[in-house]
């Protein structure tokens, strides 16, 4: 069943000489199938390895490996990019339209990058060895780069630069961290590897919290998020920025000396970073660029997590996942107003929007629900994270409010966004034809993310993210 | 309570517990797709009959549950076996009243809301979020595992959300709270149901989280997390004073937030924005009593009146004086307040203030406490169920949201009238009526706090109490008796007369346990009604309750009747205070935000540039200028070696 991760390569390479809607079937199923499988493969506890390349020291054994962490990650990874891929076929139509340009052919570079986009972060969770992860971490930086380049929003080509700027500085500390890596232990692959120096380990450690990214580094996203086409949104958001957990996960767990030795830095950055971000969100305008610093303030709660033992880390697995569903929905349901209403992201203009697109409102409920951990898998990710800060930190006051108050401002955002966007006084828009695609994609991903707090699904899940941490968890 | 608890693992139970939570949400799926589909199907506008028929069913089994299962069952369905959390449903002596009485009223609201919604224009959501409600609230009365009980209990939120914001166009000056245009010191002093709605969450997400991490360090330090077998006592011991202290406190955020106990009380104002069953259902009957039923329930089996910690014992004194200002306060605000839905919801509040503060009474007085707590809590849900309802029949016949109505309201809807007449009198406490038992017991535990060194308390329940029965036959009288001249628009309203007759007439059943001992415990509160003191307070109620009858208003009071029905100015802390405080903080990270943004994406690359400008301007090309610049490093460069060498 292997061969289904190379569906995503399959794709990339015929979407572009299909026409529009089959190009989007196929990408669908490409993601779809893998997301199907590496399921089935979390359930089962399935691990898998396939070597390809032997190369000399530092650089070691290559080859495409999978465990419950890659599978937990890869599976999220699948869904989102095949809904989106069903979504980006009325989204980039209208955005083709609305930049005057010839649909016919730019869907066949969309697809292209798209697909190439989506199959290099698929990939990435299953790289075996730290340089073909950093490979797939550069052409996913590459593809999302000239989408953003390409058709993006506002001044594009400077927030694309920009975003190429920063995630290549973020990939270039993690490179060097990697070969210092290698020359310790002369081998990158992950399986062959021993201990991890801390000069290392802070180069990949700062690399990821510029990509992830935390206070400080985190200016580029709002731009990146806001301004790339709704579909890499979807993408950028949930996705890429996250998998810098999983970076430091896989570091995390070959060897965590770094992160048990600064736990209480890592722990106030991070609560410190999702306040901070918690509390942007209310001042923006522009409905993409509210969720760009909620992302913010979500990749806090990993960092958060990192630093609360390993039923904190847990709870980073589930928090990539619960991000990524609640994330994607909400990205879609600002690019589904954009796209029904031509450009109407100005959230000052919007209230009552219920009136109009009850469907889409009702998505972004889903959505907002699964950020804030209600009747959702967030509500997991939020538990074990909660348990790791007793399991490390006790009933400390000064560790324990101050998460409760990270974990607050999620659910209040949350919902005066809803209120202020959906609900109120009716503005007096038309009531548009909204295409199914526009807003089905956005229930299956809600729909799971309800599911998976629920027997069966929720008992087969929760067992199989537990085999990652081997017997590390009781 | 612990050690009596037999862990069955019935197995046949499955089906049966699957269709009492899947039946009300699976039967309202049709109307929520119709609506999104085929809203003007005339078809559409008969499928919440299928939702009712979703919340009988759930109401059967809870019947069947109630006279068949036996006390003490367990049954435990897997979940999350991998981390020692599973599914554990427990049916004792207060889920299985808990369970009956929430799946009565919500099927007989149910009834009520087929007619009073009919007309409206958002059925989906509405009937999908009630039996949503429903079914989470069975969850939370039926569940043992407290990661379990928060699935039912972020239910209670998202549907009271919901409903509180049902009418979301903020259109009808009916669904809104305080008088429109109003102004006090420059602060809006009306609420719209989108307001409500967001009030509500916010609120109630403040207690929630502070729960959540309770439950989690329970669950980090007692490795369990079934209220019915976590050793509570030795719990607490490890954590020692300081931990019980802050572990319950933040337990008990939750309920706290939950059944809107000071200072979290105005939400439960601003929720009377909602459509009336809602208020009936959720904010009167039961989600605001699932506070006061999960802090009787871990009560239940701590038993904190069988061993000694500091700080247990200080978190159930401040739960205690904390349930009892908090009625005091509620019951001054109904008593001046003049929207008939935002009356019942102070004088809601009150009662649950009274709730909270007779559990509380079990560290010292024993089990009983709480048997006394939680029938009150029985006998307030359908008492004020009722009133809620009738307030709604008025709402709707009078086109008015204030009190109002004189003698020939009362001839017109005479049944209407003798239901309030019996609803207010038994939930007053005037003898020989239902709540009279109850209220006596309550005296009596507040009595026997005296032994323990605590007067107040008692003297605060019998304050209240005069206060309650006052503003109770003030709704009467203002509605039916002396109220100003309404113009009726009477048509229909047999199904909601029908629904709320029968709740009332629940009362009754109640009052038979009571009086003929057919219920165990009831039965105890019939000796309470003879005591001297439980008879005083009677008489005093009884008197408050009449005077209030012939003068439900008293306009040499208006001014403090105006400070009252303006919450005594809470709003001020919701609406100014709080909110101010989050828009300097957010208005200081936006200027940070801002200064990050110069600082990377303008000042480090105008630093750049100019650099390079001034590079650039070295080269110039001319031998001559190079020539100089080579001289004068050679010359610095010697004077420095020459030093140094030196």
């Amino acid at each position: 069943m292997i061969w289904v991760l190379l569906l995503p390569a399959l794709a990339t390479v015929a979407a572009p000489f299909l026409k529009k809607r089959e190009a989007m079937v196929l990408s669908f199923l490409a993601f779809f199938i893998p997301f199907l499988v590496s399921f089935y493969w979390l359930f089962t506890g399935y691990t898998l390895e396939v070597a390809i390349q032997d190369v000399v020291g530092p650089i070691g054994r290559i080859y495409i490996y999978g465990d419950s962490l890659s599978h937990a990650f890869g599976f999220t990874i699948a869904l989102i990019s095949a809904m989106v891929a069903v979504y980006s076929l009325p989204y980039m139509e209208h955005r083709f339209h609305e930049m005057g340009l010839d649909v016919g052919k730019e869907f066949r570079k969309y697809w292209l990058f798209y697909n190439l986009y989506a199959a290099s972060m698929l990939w990435l969770v299953y790289a075996g060895n730290f340089i073909l992860l950093y490979v797939f971490l550069e052409i996913s930086l590459i593809a999302s780069f000239l989408l953003i380049y390409m058709y993006g929003y506002g001044n594009r080509q400077w927030v694309a630069l920009l975003y190429f700027v920063w995630t290549n500085v973020a990939g270039v500390l993690a490179l060097i961290g990697f070969i210092l890596i290698g020359m310790q232990n002369g081998t990158m692959a992950m399986d062959a590897i021993k201990a991890v120096g801390m000069t290392a380990w802070l180069l990949v450690f700062v690399g990821m919290l510029i990509k992830l990214p935390g206070f400080g580094p985190h200016i580029w996203l709002p731009w990146a998020h806001a301004e790339a086409p709704t579909p890499v949104s979807a993408l950028l958001s949930p996705l890429t920025v996250g998998l810098a957990g999983y970076v430091i996960l896989r570091v995390y767990f070959i060897d965590s000396s770094f992160i048990e030795s600064y736990r209480i830095p890592i722990l106030a950055y991070g609560i410190f970073t999702s306040i901070y971000a918690g509390l942007s969100v209310f001042r923006q305008k522009d409905f993409k660029r509210l969720l760009a610093y909620s992302t913010v303030s979500q990749m806090g709660y990993m960092l958060i997590g990192f630093a609360a033992g390993t039923f904190g880390v847990l709870g980073v697995v589930i928090q990539y996942i619960s991000h990524a569903f609640g994330k994607s929905i909400l990205f879609m349901s600002a690019g589904a107003i954009i796209a029904v209403y031509h450009g109407l992201r100005d959230v000052e203009k919007m209230g009552g929007m219920h009136e109009y697109v009850p469907t889409i409102s009702n998505a972004a409920l889903l959505g907002f629900m699964t950020l804030s951990g209600i009747l959702t898998v967030g509500m997991f990710g939020e538990f074990f994270i909660l348990k790791g800060i007793a399991d490390i930190y006790g009933l400390s006051l000064t560790a324990i409010l101050p998460v409760i108050v990270v974990f607050i401002i999620s659910g209040l955002y949350s919902f005066y966004t809803m209120k202020n966007i959906f609900y109120g006084k009716p503005k007096g828009y038309e009531t548009p034809i909204v295409s199914r695609l526009l807003d089905t994609p956005l229930y299956v991903i809600g729909i799971i993310s309800v599911l998976l707090i629920l027997p069966p699904l929720a008992t087969l899940f929760l067992a199989g993210v537990k085999i990652a941490f081997g017997g590390v968890l009781p | 309570m612990s050690s009596a608890v037999t862990s069955t693992m019935a197995s046949d139970m499955m089906p049966l517990l699957a269709a009492l939570f899947l039946t009300p949400i699976l039967a309202s799926t049709p109307i929520a797709f119709a609506w999104a589909f085929r809203k003007d199907a005339p078809w559409a506008r008969k499928l919440p009959i299928l939702s009712v028929f979703g919340l009988f069913v759930s109401f059967l089994i809870t019947l069947y549950i109630l006279f068949n299962v036996e006390e003490g069952t367990k049954y435990v369905y897997p979940w999350l076996p991998a981390f020692g959390i599973d599914f554990v449903f427990i049916f004792d002596y207060l889920s299985k009243y808990m369970g009956a009485l929430t799946g009565l009223i919500a099927f007989l609201i149910g009834v009520y809301g087929l007619e009073y919604m009919k007309d409206d224009y958002r059925l989906g959501w509405y009937w999908f979020c009630f039996n949503l409600f429903t079914a989470s609230m069975l969850l939370v009365v039926y569940s043992d595992n407290l990661l379990m009980l928060l699935i039912g209990w972020e239910g209670l939120g998202i549907a009271s959300w919901g409903l509180i914001g049902h009418w979301f166009r903020d259109d009808d000056e009916l669904s809104y709270v305080g008088n429109m245009g109003r102004k006090v010191f420059g602060l809006n002093y009306f609420w719209s149901p989108s307001f409500g709605g967001w009030r509500a969450i916010s609120t109630i997400r403040v207690g929630d989280m502070p729960m959540f991490f309770a439950v989690a360090a329970i669950y980090a330090f007692a490795g369990n997390l079934n209220i019915s077998e976590i050793h509570w006592e030795t719990l607490f011991e490890t954590l020692g004073a300081a931990g019980t202290a802050i572990l319950l406190i933040a337990f008990l955020m939750g309920p706290f937030t939950k059944s809107a106990q000071l200072p979290f009380s105005e939400w439960l104002m601003t929720a009377m924005t909602g459509p009336t069953t809602v208020s009936a259902l959720l904010h009167s009957a039961t989600m605001v009593a699932a506070g006061t039923y999960l802090f009787m329930r871990i009560s239940w089996y701590i038993e904190p009146w069988a061993f000694s910690n500091a700080g247990m014992d200080a978190v159930y004194a401040f739960v205690l004086f904390l349930g009892l200002i908090s009625s005091l306060y509620a019951a001054l605000l109904a008593a001046g307040m003049w929207e008939r839905k935002v009356l019942l919801a102070s004088s809601t509040m009150s009662s649950l203030g009274l709730m909270f503060a007779a559990a509380a009474a079990s560290k010292w007085l024993g089990e009983f406490a709480v048997e006394v707590s939680f029938w009150y809590l029985i006998v307030h849900a359908f008492a004020k169920a009722t009133l809620f309802l009738v307030a709604g029949h008025l709402i709707h016949v009078t086109h008015d949201r204030f009190c109002g109505g004189d003698t020939e309201v009362a001839k017109k809807m005479k049944l209407t009238f003798l239901v309030t007449a019996f609803a207010t009198i038994s939930l007053a406490g005037i003898p020989p009526f239902t709540a009279y038992w109850v209220k006596s017991a309550m005296d009596e535990v507040m009595h026997g706090l005296i032994e323990h060194g605590m007067a107040l308390p008692l003297t605060l329940l019998i304050t209240i109490s005069i206060i309650y029965s006052a503003f109770l036959a003030k709704f009467l009288s203002l509605n039916f008796l002396k109220g100003k001249k309404v113009h009726l628009h009477l048509h229909g309203g047999g199904l909601m007369g029908a629904a709320y007759t029968v709740m009332v007439s629940m009362l009754l059943v109640l009052l038979y346990l009571i009086m003929t001992g057919q219920e165990e415990v009831a039965g105890e509160f019939f000796h309470e009604g003879f005591v001297s003191t439980s008879l005083a307070v009677g008489a005093a109620v009884t008197v408050s309750y009449f005077f209030a009858l012939i003068k439900p208003s008293i306009p040499q009071l208006s001014t403090v009747g105006r400070v009252l029905s303006d919450r005594l100015y809470m709003p001020f802390l919701n609406d100014l205070i709080v909110p101010k405080i989050g828009w300097v903080l957010v208005a200081i990270v936006d200027v940070c935000n801002r200064g990050v943004d110069f600082f990377f994406h303008q000042a480090i690359p105008a630093f750049f540039e100019s650099a390079s400008k001034s590079i650039r301007k070295i080269q110039k090309g001319y031998l001559a200028s190079y020539m100089r610049v080579t001289l004068a490093a050679v010359m610095v460069l010697l004077v420095i070696s020459s030093i140094v060498g030196w």
